[in-house]
């Protein structure tokens, strides 16, 4: 008799299966080779209908897509019930946006809303949910708890703006789901939402990766935003909130890296629940040399987190000390990061760097494109364990990065970390691997070692597959170590890679 | 940087540095502290922690950022259409009578009138005004097809030739606005120029009517062809039963305007050309007016950017709306006494007797009342709108059947006057609460 097949309900926000990406590439490579699950897909999408980039194996299918900010109406009421809960506004203001608000009060909201999809748009629309709403905020903006700092006094149009975001928060989690065995979230945001819903009403198992951290790089967005003070802090305080209340449904957490395991244990979960799963990349079996060509590659998407201004400034800098030098990037400007992309072109145009640096598009093949490099650079401000980074270590080249997220913990031994933002130290970097072609080498074959022995494609897969079917009640069928997280980092003083005045060269140093 | 030994006054430089500010809350700080100095996140938090317990308690008033207005729409060139459609279409109005009888067309328009706004409004509800509305509109390529030979062929079949040509000219006004809302003026306007010029030439007027109708058609078929890459994508909809419910309303609101136009009998329609320009100081000054609306969005939004949520509601949230508002009206106003008289001038010239100040003064009125329904009725006001049309039209009904006609244009004046009374006050009072009808009515639909 053959065991049951166990179905996985994967929500996904912004990424699987319409948009290209490092998030989207590990679902593809999670659903591919676990096809002993039959796979749900229900991404939580913006509006505007995009065509899938992905194709579904036979195995998993899409149950729907979660449109936010849409022109799609929620059911009517019927007649007989026309009124919506009009405290709903208020809870999720009170309960999201408070530093200590009560993630079973937002469970249970939600809960209504899914039990009662057609009153969630009368509430919102009530003059009772505007007060009730207005007066929560306004205890909101009244708390003091010293680590929360002062809240701003919001404006009547930036209330209006977080009104709107609650309601959409509140039509997403009146969506409906379909019956599953097991739910798998993507991030701890707005993909979130469903899922809890639904482990709210079938308990059923829920595992949450978390690639980059949620409310970190709803920060970091808010940093550079430029945003008013009340528009930051409505945002960053509903990501927190959203995660908050993700963190507390998860059974089990499972970021892609400690660092990121560091950070969830500081917004206060439970370390026993967070198995660190690394990401993994098929290791090719031996590198082939370098080029020597004096080429620069980088790969990502010109937004904000991956800071490409600083990237064009150390190709601008390393251009002085080795003119023949030649940078490629490959990588989409995102849709709503076309002021940023443009940005970047003008920057490139002031720095004069001409075809040295050239923008190459999206590629379909980044092992190609880093077997064209001779030293792959980096400059995010925010990265989980990037898969990028694992392609360069695949093709035995060294990377030269800013020590963000997990990338410390990979690059050690086969690269260069410096602080983010250091245009500087990351230009001496790439000079100095690009002018020792022999000590590059010798670093990206360290590198495709460490990536065969410590972040395997297979690693990953059986990781998942061990927790996903432990979860579903089977017996373990995997030995595959899961990576506790420590509290506190385990080794690497000496190699923190944001010491300015130790750490030259992690990789060099180990 | 060793992120153990950061006490929070090594900390707090580096983050206000960062931010020019002091930090929201710890986890802004520690964002900073660990994306720009490389602190580890760990100990970031902790040293984060740290510094806000330091931090002063000091609110800050935050001022939203406007959007950016929306690009302008063609106003001008549809405007130019406009006119000169209405001009062209004027001119029809001879040789119909010529060939079909003052009565037929009489019937005609009575009926094609109230039946093009009722569609007009409904399809601009429904499909027109709606993100990626025109591709769900492409999608009935069936009632595209067919609706208008349906509408001429009931026509046809209950009223004769009357119904005949109410319903072409119905599909070919209708039409005309499906193709300026397309970005498709220069056609519609051909087809209508054709249409005038053949009629000159003594063509049979009803078979140039037929023929700008199966144009119109045709052209709004082939402007809304689906595999079209100009038309924006839409999302999977599940809004039908909603949006059917709106359009339903907005119809309706058409009908009653239509109504308004048609119930005054001392308005004729049929005595040349003169009756139907009569509608042309009225009609480009409301375009005028209705530009300036444009604004309008920007207004209510600048009166609710820098008021607390701490204040009362209605602090000052309406003027700079009202302001808009103000000038819409008075450019709506001010252009048609300007045109009306030019007309009154010209009206001789054009060999006709002049209808009289009466009914170019209630055509001001109607506009302004159309002006202001649909302002209501785009604030979510649509229910108060209903009354007031129907109020509108059932006053002028009742001056039609009680024949009180001190002067021509006396039930257009007190239709257009009632329903322009009966807007205004709702209108300012949604505005002067404009953070909820914001809040809960445009952005929440």
């Amino acid at each position: 008799m053959t065991a049951p097949r166990h179905r996985i309900l994967l929500t996904t926000e912004g990424t699987y299966p319409y948009v290209m990406g490092g998030v989207s590439s590990w679902c593809d490579l999670l659903i591919g080779r676990l096809a002993e699950f039959d796979w749900q897909i229900l991404p939580v999408v913006a509006p505007g209908g995009r065509p899938r980039l992905f194709e579904l194996p036979p195995h998993a299918r899409e149950v729907g897509r979660i449109e936010v900010w849409s022109e799609v109406l929620p059911p009517r009421p019927g007649w007989r019930r026309r009124g919506g809960d009009d405290a709903l506004p208020a809870t999720l203001t009170r309960h999201l946006l408070g530093w200590e608000g009560s993630t079973e009060a937002i469970v249970e909201a939600w809960r209504h809303c899914r039990e009662h999809p057609a009153l969630v748009r009368p509430a919102f629309r009530s003059k009772a949910g505007w007060h009730g709403f207005l007066a929560a905020l306004r205890e909101v903006l009244d708390e003091r708890v010293p680590e929360a700092g002062t809240p701003p006094s919001l404006d009547l149009l930036e209330a209006a703006t977080l009104y709107q975001t609650l309601y959409w928060v509140a039509r997403t989690a009146s969506a409906p789901t379909p019956e599953t065995d097991l739910l798998h979230v993507t991030a701890a945001g707005w993909s979130a939402i469903p899922a809890v819903v639904h482990r709210a009403l079938h308990d059923t198992p829920l595992v949450l990766t978390e690639h980059g951290v949620y409310v970190r790089e709803a920060y970091l967005a808010a940093v550079r935003s430029g945003d008013s003070p009340g528009t930051r802090f409505a945002a960053t305080r509903l990501a927190r909130g959203l995660a908050r209340v993700a963190y507390a449904a998860a059974d089990v957490i499972a970021p892609v890296t400690e660092a990121n395991a560091h950070w969830e244990v500081g917004l206060g979960i439970d370390p026993a629940k967070i198995l660190v799963v690394p990401n993994g990349l098929r290791v090719p079996s031996a590198p082939t040399a370098p080029p020597r060509t004096r080429t620069v590659v980088s790969v990502g998407r010109l937004d904000p987190l991956k800071d490409a201004l600083t990237m064009l400034r150390v190709a601008g800098e390393t251009l002085r000390l080795a003119p023949d030098a030649q940078f490629l990037h490959y990588g989409p400007v995102p849709q709503g990061q076309e002021v940023y992309g443009r940005s970047c072109l003008q920057l490139h145009e002031q720095l004069r760097l001409g075809d040295r640096f050239r923008f190459m598009g999206p590629t379909d093949d980044p092992h190609g494109a880093m077997r064209d490099a001779d030293v792959m650079l980096m400059t995010s401000i925010s990265e989980g364990l990037p898969m990028a980074i694992l392609e360069a270590m695949g093709q035995g080249r060294p990377v030269v990065s800013t020590g963000v997220g997990g990338v410390p913990d990979v690059v050690r031994g086969c690269g260069v970390v410096r602080p983010p933002g250091d245009d500087h130290g990351l230009a001496m970097a790439v000079v100095m691997l690009l002018r020792n072609p022999d000590l590059a080498w010798r670093l990206g074959r360290r590198g495709h070692r460490r990536l065969q022995r410590l972040f395997d494609e297979s690693s990953c897969i059986e990781g998942y597959r061990g927790l996903l079917h432990t979860l579903a009640g089977d017996s373990p069928i995997t030995d595959a170590p899961l990576v506790p997280v420590e509290p506190v980092a385990a080794d690497g003083d000496a190699a923190l890679p944001g010491d300015r005045d130790a750490a030259v060269a992690v990789g060099l140093t180990a | 940087m060793n992120g153990a030994e950061l006490d929070p006054a090594a900390a707090a430089p580096i983050v206000e540095a960062r931010l020019g500010r002091t930090p929201q809350d710890m986890l802004e700080a520690a964002v900073v502290l660990e994306a720009w100095a490389g602190v580890r996140p760990e100990r970031a938090l902790g040293a984060a922690e740290r510094l806000m317990a330091e931090a002063p308690d000091e609110r800050t008033v935050s001022v939203s950022r406007l959007p950016r207005p929306a690009a302008p729409p063609h106003a001008l060139r549809d405007g130019l259409a406009f006119l000169v459609t209405v001009i062209a279409i004027a001119c029809w109005a001879s040789p119909l009578t010529d060939s079909l009888g003052v009565s037929d067309v009489r019937r005609a328009l009575t009926i094609a009138l109230p039946l093009t706004l009722a569609l007009q409004w409904g399809l601009r509800s429904r499909f027109l005004d709606q993100p990626g509305g025109l591709v769900e509109l492409a999608r009935h390529r069936g009632a595209l097809l067919l609706g208008p030979g349906a509408t001429v062929l009931v026509g046809s079949l209950a009223l004769g030739r009357a119904g005949t040509l109410a319903g072409l000219l119905t599909v070919t006004w209708v039409g005309g606005t499906v193709l300026l809302r397309r970005d498709w003026p220069v056609p519609y306007v051909l087809i209508i120029l054709m249409a005038t010029g053949a009629m000159a030439t003594g063509l049979a007027a009803l078979e140039v009517v037929r023929a700008a109708g199966v144009l119109t058609t045709l052209a709004v078929v082939f402007a809304l062809r689906p595999r079209d890459q100009t038309l924006r994508p839409l999302s999977p909809s599940a809004s039908r039963a909603h949006l059917a419910g709106r359009a339903l309303r907005s119809g309706l609101i058409g009908v009653g305007l239509g109504l308004m136009l048609v119930l005054d009998r001392s308005v004729s329609w049929t005595s040349g050309a003169v009756p139907a320009l009569a509608l042309l100081p009225s009609a480009v000054a409301g375009l005028w007016g209705a530009a300036h609306l444009r604004h309008l969005e920007i207004a209510i939004l600048r009166g609710l950017s820098g008021v607390s949520v701490d204040g009362p509601e209605t602090d000052g949230q309406a003027r700079p709306a009202l302001r808009v508002i103000a000038v819409a009206v008075l450019r709506l106003l001010g252009l048609t006494a300007a045109l009306s008289a030019a007309l009154v001038l010209l009206t001789p010239w054009l060999g006709s007797s002049a209808r009289g100040s009466g009914v170019l003064a209630g055509f001001g009125l109607l506009a302004l009342a159309s002006l202001l329904l649909g302002l209501l009725d785009s604030l979510g006001g649509s229910r108060w709108v209903l009354v007031a049309v129907a109020a509108a039209a059932g006053t002028e009904a009742y001056i039609a059947a009680a024949r009180i006609e001190p002067f021509a244009g006396v039930g257009l004046l007190a239709g257009g006057a009632l329903a322009a009374a009966l807007v205004l006050p709702a209108i300012v009072l949604l505005l002067s609460r404009s953070a909820r009808t914001v809040a809960t009515t445009l952005w929440i639909r």
